[in-house]
């Protein structure tokens, strides 16, 4: 049977909304599942103003038979077979009599008692029960209060309509009493309607302007791009955050086309296109990656008839974009390099001095990568890129719009005639500015990026501002996922141990704690973001802390450990070997006292064990070396077969202690070679967890 | 219709709606929020009505009358509404159609922004109210002010008089604005807007600015322990004017700009604290 659900908001910002609809489908699957109704289908739906959940779901619950048990056997029937008066006492207050009564068996013995049928609770009663609990139970990153009320959402609620098989399920929440009622357009069709299931509740928001599916109004969206920018043949300037953004903000979306004076395309087209998406929330258009005087956007309308929203976002525009102008022209009259002093007078951290203290240990950090990754041409491009790439945040254009740091260095340094290798760096310095965001193209802007943020990692864990929850005031964890995604994505063979022993003595002199302690803190920061970056890849948690087992020294090679590891899982000598592993940490639960001594080595299967590890050593840290972990692994795996017959035929506690000892030892060289490769002991395999 | 039929229908529409009409405060504010009668209106429990229009003071703003969007003091027209009204978008909707506009021929749309001011230890959610792409009105539900939570809750309106004259004349310049029939904005604001552009960015005393603020704080502090909590917020008022003077200077480092507005926030916060006290006791 058909259920719908409609919560009316004031305007939900659009983040909120997203998550507010999943986390409902979710909370509803929950909490209907607990109640034992079956659900056919779910979906969620919505904008800025609506939450809607539809489902088909079971009338109710499924009847159930119920066990009613009463006074012991003992008590209640005597040794003959007659009731005692307790049997006759508990039939009469359940409205029976004896000899309906039966006997039960329970883990805890034998009682009298009987079944019944337990009608389930209609699918309506649920939902009213629980509703409440589900809405009051959302959470979002912003929360508010209204009028006189204590109760907290996003934005205040206005309406709620809950119908369950055409009837209104009668509840109250938060001051708002359920009905069959909703409300069109908030502007262009403001009256009730009244909803008798969800084809007329779709059907009456359509006629009253209101597209409640988000895929339909973006698929209206996107035709109505193409169609506005056929005779162009042109396109948008891809802005998928802006889009979707866009997408919850509207409830009848209309794509409206302007244009401004030819005279603004001099300005570059990231500065062109940031003046139209902040504040307006316009689209740039684009033909072969050149701006065309144009834009885009969305409006919550059904038509423009008299060309004022066109004509009035262009008015608008234009006035940003003049703004624009005169930031570029002003700024390019002052050379980047003349701003690097005023940095001095921009506080980077209180404790860590200023921007322009920051850019001298960025050109010494950036010399140092470059000479570890043998980048001889650009070492002298990258230390130049260094010292200019923090001089735009002194810029009106990056005053106005700060997200163009880093990108208006780059521009005016290739206006002001520095080389291409100087401004890509610049320019791409903030990159990745998210986890889905692209690394740096160039080489010298990868190294730029890390060594930017390495920095800022350092110094703000050293003078004792720590990371906790939701508390993350210099976006730490961003930065490190950027620099792991950087040096995974691009192969860099960096030691990450010494990138960080560098860093540090960069900031000695200002951090308030031991340079080993704030390693140490650095390192598991470091290992929290990698096991972050591999979960998100979708491996398993045992596997990552598998593969983090050996450290985290070389990050590109963590990639490549826990690939091949998952690769080799599904061989079949996988799980027998990850036993064994187990087995002998298990033994080596103390370490051995003594070093192996191969003239103690007295049967054939521990001599052949010997040397099988011998050459298989030597082969893996031959693969390790260049970074073949399949191969590495695979190699590995040939431990299996003369472990096996070792102990098969020998006792490795044997009664004499110097035997017992060397037999240990072997055992233990054969785990720290498996330990290079993996922590292979974190494996959880099939056969345990059954 | 002009500047000055605007405020006259924006008068007329509120008080309507049972708004008292405040004449302006008589000291340089940053912005209608800052005035006493929205920031001792929106503590404590009182029920508070009140709409005014209020000129702010933004010297960083300045553009010595050359550019046709920006100047450094704008008029606001600040409606309080406390408890706020379950519904008051409704209401302001039709505010917006009291003054002619016909919002179906419109694009009109509540953007997420939320507020916040930390000077007065203050902040809001709400939105951006954007019409065609311009933003005409701050709307804010107040959660927080003087460092308190606020209970109930007031509603904060804030209509850009400029701007939204710029939309009902269609005009790309301020100062081509009409202010009344043969009056332009220009005739009264052009001159007023070059000399203290001049006077904010170049001539203002930053010695004499740092000393005042210092001299008004201390003054606030004094007031404050005497109880006097109008006149000791006056003085927060003023520090933070020559504060806004000083930074139009480039006169604060960034460390210093947290640390003299975390002045004027303790001080605000000292006042609103007692002032609730004492309107609890009343």
């Amino acid at each position: 049977m058909e259920f719908l659900l409609e919560l009316m908001t004031e305007e939900l910002p659009s983040s909120h909304v997203r998550s507010a609809l999943s986390q409902l489908e979710e909370k509803f699957i929950q909490e209907l599942q607990s109640a034992r109704i079956g659900i056919r289908s779910l979906k969620t739906l919505g904008t800025c103003r609506r939450l809607v959940v539809t489902a088909d779901l079971e009338a109710g619950q499924p009847d159930e038979e119920e066990v009613v048990t009463g006074p012991p056997k003992q008590v209640a029937v005597q040794a003959d077979g007659t009731f005692t008066a307790s049997a006759f006492g508990f039939a009469k207050a359940q409205g029976l009599t004896v000899d309906q009564l039966e006997v039960i068996k329970t883990a805890k013995g034998e009682y009298l008692g009987f079944k019944r049928l337990k009608k389930g609770k209609p699918t309506a009663e649920v939902i009213q029960e629980r509703l409440p609990f589900i809405l009051s139970s959302l959470s979002f990153p912003k929360n508010m209060r209204w009028g006189e009320k204590t109760f907290r959402f996003s934005r205040p609620i206005k309406n709620l309509l809950c119908l369950f098989d055409g009837r209104v399920i009668p509840l109250e929440f938060e001051g708002l009493e359920s009905s069959n009622l909703t409300y069109g357009h908030f502007i262009h069709a403001p009256e009730p309607l009244r909803v008798l299931g969800f084809e007329d509740y779709l059907h009456l928001l359509r006629e009253h302007f209101v597209l409640i599916d988000p895929e339909e109004r973006k698929q209206i969206i996107l035709k109505q791009f193409g169609e506005k920018l056929s005779l162009l043949k042109a396109e948008v300037y891809p802005d998928e955050g802006l889009l979707t953004r866009l997408l919850w903000n509207v409830e009848f979306p209309l794509v409206i086309m302007g244009g401004f004076p030819e005279k603004y395309l001099e300005l570059p087209l990231e500065v062109l296109s940031t003046a139209m998406r902040e504040g307006q929330k316009l689209f740039s258009v684009v033909k072969d990656k050149k701006q065309l005087p144009y834009f885009l956007g969305i409006a919550d309308a059904p038509s423009d008839p008299r060309g004022f929203i066109a004509s009035g976002n262009e008015r608008v525009l234009k006035a940003r974009l003049e703004d624009a102008r005169f930031f570029w022209g002003n700024d390019l009259k002052t050379r980047l390099s003349d701003r690097v002093p005023l940095l001095n007078s921009v506080v980077f951290q209180e404790k860590l001095g200023s921007y322009a203290e920051k850019v001298e240990r960025l050109q010494k950090l950036v010399a140092y990568l470059a000479d570890r990754l043998e980048l001889r041409n650009e070492k002298k491009d990258l230390i130049e890129a260094a010292r200019l790439c923090k001089a735009d945040l002194l810029t009106d254009m990056v005053r106005e719009f700060p997200e163009l740091q880093g990108k208006m260095g780059g521009l005016y340094s290739r206006q002001q005639g520095w080389s291409e290798t100087v401004s890509r760096a610049i320019y791409e310095h903030y990159l990745p500015v998210s986890l889905d965001d692209p690394v740096p193209e160039s080489m010298a802007g990868a190294v730029l990026s890390i060594a930017d943020k390495i920095d800022t990692i350092v110094g703000v864990f050293g003078v004792g501002i720590s990371i906790s929850g939701s508390s993350d005031p210099f976006g730490l964890r961003r930065y490190g996922l950027a620099i792991c995604k950087i040096v995974m994505e691009k192969k860099f063979h960096i030691s990450l141990q010494r990138l960080l022993d560098k860093a540090i003595s960069l900031v000695a002199d200002r951090i308030n704690m031991s340079e080993a302690e704030l390693k140490k803190a650095c390192l598991e920061f470091f290992e929290g973001r990698v096991r972050y970056i591999l979960e998100k890849q979708g491996y398993s948690y045992d596997l990552i802390n598998a593969a983090l087992g050996p450290g985290i020294e070389f990050l590109e090679q963590t990639t490549a450990r826990i690939k091949a590891l998952s690769e080799l899982k599904q061989s079949k000598n996988f799980e027998q070997f990850i036993l064994m592993v187990k087995r002998i940490k298990n033994i080596l639960k103390e370490p051995p006292r003594a070093r192996l001594n191969s003239a103690l080595l007295k049967e054939k299967e521990e001599k052949e064990l010997y040397s099988a590890l011998k050459i298989i050593k030597k082969n893996v840290e031959g693969m390790l070396a260049r970074g073949d972990f399949s191969s590495a692994q695979r190699m590995i795996f040939r431990l299996q077969a003369p472990l096996n017959s070792f102990f098969d035929r020998v006792l490795v506690m044997a009664e004499d202690r110097k035997i017992r000892n060397n037999r240990l030892a072997l055992l233990n060289q054969i785990l720290a070679l498996t330990n290079e490769m993996a922590d292979y002991s974190h494996i959880v395999v099939e056969s345990e967890s059954r | 219709m002009s500047l000055q039929e605007l405020f006259l229908k924006l008068y007329d529409f509120w008080s309507r709606q049972g708004c008292y009409l405040a004449p302006s405060y008589d000291l340089e504010v940053g912005a209608g929020t800052m005035t006493p009668d929205t920031f001792f209106r929106v503590l404590g429990k009182k029920p508070w009505k009140v709409a005014y229009i209020q000129p702010s003071r933004r010297p960083t703003d300045g553009r010595y009358g050359e550019n046709p969007h920006r100047v450094q003091k704008h008029f606001q027209f600040q409606v309080i509404i406390k408890p706020s009204p379950d519904n008051i978008q409704r209401i302001y909707l039709d505010s917006l159609t009291a003054l002619g506009i016909n919002l179906r021929e419109h694009d009109l749309r509540f953007d997420e922004d939320d507020w916040e001011s930390p000077t007065i230890g203050a902040w809001g959610v709400g939105w951006q109210v954007m019409l065609d792409g311009l933003e005409i009105t701050q709307f804010t539900y107040f959660q927080q002010a003087g460092g308190l939570e606020l209970y109930p809750v007031s509603v904060e309106i804030t209509y850009g008089l400029e701007r939204l004259e710029m939309f009902l004349e269609q005009k790309d310049n301020i100062y081509d604005l009409s202010w009344s029939g043969d009056v332009s904005y220009r005739d009264l604001r052009f001159r007023e807007e070059k000399e203290f552009s001049i006077y904010n960015f170049e001539q203002a005393d930053t010695q004499m600015l740092q000393k005042s603020f210092n001299a008004m704080e201390k003054e606030a502090q004094r007031l404050i322990n005497q109880n006097l909590l109008l006149p000791a917020y006056d003085h927060c008022l003023k520090c933070s004017h020559f504060f806004n003077l000083l930074d139009s200077r480039g006169a604060i480092s960034v460390t210093e700009r947290v640390k003299l507005i975390g002045q004027i926030r303790s001080l605000v916060n000292q006042i609103a604290r007692k002032f609730v006290e004492q309107e609890g006791e009343s």
